[in-house]
């Protein structure tokens, strides 16, 4: 070894003391943003959160272009992975005020044992309605959150809080780091790759909130995984490990199940297909055909859901055709739901990595067809074929079909999954290309390494050069032939990871949303805490969805000991409307009639009906002799009414 | 490196689970959880407890299944298929009837015992 390769190590250790010390700063400065009255999370993240998190991935990506180990650097990734998926997590006290919310109000009732038989408590009539539900994400993501709270015995809003921001964001980069290696054999694309990731703004929302749906997400990538195995495999073990993750992807969410199914069926066309010694005409044919079904199946799926879930009216359709102007047709066609309102940083941060993955993939399949004993050739078929599978499905979806139960963006995590690998792959290429470009120009070395045999003074220039963004100096300076070596060192080492993690930093703009309601508040989260520890009877609340959300965190949906109405519920939501237009004990009353209960509780906040409102109702209420306060909280900006049989 | 010695070293002590000492430090373990929950009700205790059952029962896991990966990909292959278990037994035991503390600590015992039956099964065939 030679001396710079010696020292070579000791740089890199420095650096990966550095980078372990601004994730703990990172970590730190986003327990300092977190806050219990905000919209956003942009609202109140420390000001000095995005930029430490931007030298904080620069610098992995340094280590990690630098550095000739490969899953020892996943470590590094998985902090990372965790740490870009807990801002709502992080941030606010109740997570994002969304579905998940929605999830935990399920699963408290299995946590306090309220329901037997799991969600849903009221009977089901047909037997597909019963598979539908059990089956419906639900149950399986409570099991895991109440065997996780009970085994570490803290409550379970925590646990659900951090279930899926932990698991994906330990097990998704190893998922992107082993498929990338399985059809690459190169550790530093595969690490790469699974840093990338987090640049797909919706991959790194669905792993920021803890929702069926995400769970699902996560086992498909191992699904696609053991595919990939697969197809050169006869191993009975890689057979049973891809049929378990695509059941338990389907166990999860019955999205994730059918796109894991459809491409195990495909994944299974294309090892028939290799098996041919010289593919005929009908071989590919027959690929062809079983592409075409694997890609229908999610839309027919969705149409026959009816069968299993009531209300479901999912239909194909050319109304969008009939109705909507050419150039919206070709903007959906194109960016799909982008179209609308988003502007153009959050176009090309959603849309830059699945098309550069794209192209590059059109790249490598025009190489094959001139390398035709090409290794991992029926990898990159497989998941070329499976991308253009996802593309076609959510076009199918967002111009063929109306009703869906579903928004079809959530089928651009499957997309961004299968193109993490192909936009590292693209962008090591680049780097290789430009290399062997800078070789060919004789020079030296172009490593880390060569920074050492530089004279001192020489290096504290070129750096002060680099920070203050003096690109004519530098210029300059690399005309100097002696200086050609860090010209390279910049591009290789400094500019590609600060592009890559501007990138990365910037698609957490895109990813975490500029524009939200107010997300659950301390207040009222307080509120409904106070409710459940002082109230010792049956109870019931009428409050707006909100309180309801907030409300089903802390007991439960439908919960018959401590009643809120379901968030799309109608008679809660009358009741509510009623009490806000004259607040009266007939409304309590009929609340505690209608749910078997002795106490009912009436919530008002004002930042959720407007100042105005707010005091008429609060006024009104306090001159009802009948009704009584029962607590002020937020320094006045809730307040909770009750009445008592 | 040495980190990943370490590890393989420890996986290899789990795997071997001689007189089924990590079989029973993982029922043992079970029996702490259940204490916890009922009486302490402790966070760090129950870390503790339920790391250690992890790693026991990842490592018979893994070895079960992921004989060939490299050690660090073998842990944490088998920890997520050992979250799988917990969740799809959990959720059987959701379907028939509830997970109350007693149904849950049922629910562990049973992944615990599923793992070292499938560890000691790859075990007796290396050594056979």
């Amino acid at each position: 070894m030679s001396p710079n390769r010696q020292g070579f190590p000791k740089l890199l250790h420095i650096g990966e003391i550095l980078y372990l010390f601004l994730i703990a700063l990172s970590f730190y400065l986003l327990f300092l943003s977190r806050t219990g009255e905000a919209r956003t999370v942009w609202e109140v993240l420390h000001p000095a959160f995005i930029p430490t998190l931007f030298v904080t991935t620069s610098l992995l990506l340094t280590i990690l272009l630098a550095s000739r180990e490969g899953a020892h650097n996943l470590l590094f990734v998985i902090v990372h992975s965790i740490l870009i998926h807990s801002l709502f997590s992080i941030v606010f006290p109740a997570g994002d005020l969304s579905g998940q919310q929605m999830a935990l109000g399920r699963t408290r009732l299995v946590y306090d044992n309220a329901i037997l038989h799991g969600w849903p408590p009221w009977p089901i009539e047909t037997i597909q309605s019963q598979i539908y539900t059990r089956f419906g994400g639900i149950n399986f993501q409570a099991a895991l959150s109440v065997i996780f709270a009970r085994m570490l015995s803290i409550d379970l809003l925590w646990v659900h809080l951090f279930l899926v921001p932990v698991l994906g964001g330990v097990f998704t980069p190893i998922a992107v780091y082993l498929t990338t290696y399985t059809f690459t054999k190169n550790k530093k694309v595969a690490v790469l790759a699974s840093l990338l990731i987090s640049a797909f703004p919706y991959a790194t929302y669905f792993g920021a909130i803890s929702v069926p749906n995400s769970l699902g997400f996560i086992f498909f990538f191992y699904s696609l995984y053991f595919m990939l195995k697969n197809l050169d495999s006869n191993d009975s073990k890689t057979t049973f490990l891809m049929l378990a993750f695509s059941f338990f992807s389907l166990l999860s969410h019955n999205l994730t199940g059918i796109i894991s199914f459809s491409l195990l069926f495909l994944s299974l066309a294309f090892k028939s297909y290799r098996g041919e010694k010289s593919p005929s005409i009908t071989a590919k044919i027959s690929l062809v055909t079983s592409f075409i079904l694997c890609a229908s199946l999610l839309p027919f799926s969705l149409i026959y859901l009816r069968l299993f879930r009531a209300g479901t009216y999912t239909a194909f359709t050319l109304e969008k055709f009939y109705e909507l102007p050419l150039e919206e047709i070709a903007g959906l066609f194109l960016i799909g739901e982008l179209t609308y309102g988003f502007n153009l940083e959050t176009i090309l941060l959603n849309v830059i990595g699945p098309a550069l993955a794209l192209l590059y993939m059109i790249y490598r399949l025009y190489r094959l067809k001139k390398n035709p004993t090409a290794e991992f050739r029926i990898h990159l078929f497989f998941l070329s074929a499976a991308f253009l599978m996802i593309l076609v499905d959510y076009r199918i979806l967002k111009l063929f079909m109306e009703k869906l139960p579903l928004n079809e963006e959530r089928l651009w995590v499957f997309r961004d999954f299968i193109a993490a690998p192909f936009v590292a792959l693209a962008i090591y290429a680049a780097g290789s290309s430009l290399k062997t470009f800078l070789k060919a120009t004789s020079l030296p070395t172009i490593s880390l390494s060569s920074l050492k045999a530089l004279p001192k003074r020489t290096v504290l220039h070129v750096l002060s050069l680099i920070f203050t963004l003096n690109f004519a100096g530098l210029r300059a300076l690399c005309k100097r032939n002696s200086l050609r070596i860090l010209s390279m060192l910049f591009t290789l080492n400094i500019l590609i990871p600060l592009v890559l993690g501007g990138w990365i930093t910037l698609s957490l703009s895109a990813a975490y949303p500029q524009v939200a309601p107010l997300q659950t508040t301390w207040y009222e989260l307080e509120a409904v805490k106070y409710i459940e520890e002082n109230t010792k009877e049956k109870y019931v609340v009428i409050g707006d969805s909100w309180t309801i959300f907030a409300g089903e965190m802390i007991v439960g949906l439908n919960n018959p000991r401590a009643y809120y109405f379901g968030e799309y519920n109608k008679t809660g939501y009358d009741l509510f409307v009623n009490m806000k237009q004259e607040p009266s004990p007939q409304w309590m009353l009929l609340a505690m009639n209608y749910t078997d209960t002795t106490t009912a509780y009436f919530i008002v906040t004002e930042p959720r009906l407007g100042t105005e409102e707010y005091n008429r109702v609060v006024t009104q209420a306090l001159q009802n002799d009948d009704i009584q306060v029962y607590g002020v909280f937020g320094e006045g900006k809730l307040y909770v009414f009750y009445y008592e049989k | 490196m040495s980190g990943l010695f370490q590890l393989s070293k420890v996986e290899t002590l789990v795997a071997q689970d001689q007189k089924l000492i990590f079989t029973l430090a993982s029922y043992v373990l079970i029996l702490i959880i259940y204490i916890n929950l009922n009486l302490p009700q402790s966070p760090i205790l129950g870390l503790a407890a339920s790391l250690s059952y992890f790693l026991i029962n990842g490592i018979f896991l893994g070895r079960a299944f992921f004989e060939k990966e490299p050690a660090f990909f073998r842990l944490m292959f088998g920890v997520l298929l050992l979250i799988m278990l917990l969740g799809f037994v959990g959720w059987l035991v959701i379907i028939i009837y509830n997970l109350d503390v007693t149904r849950f600590t049922l629910v562990l015992f049973i992944v615990a015992t599923l793992s070292s039956l499938l560890n000691k099964r790859v075990e007796n065939k290396n050594v056979t």
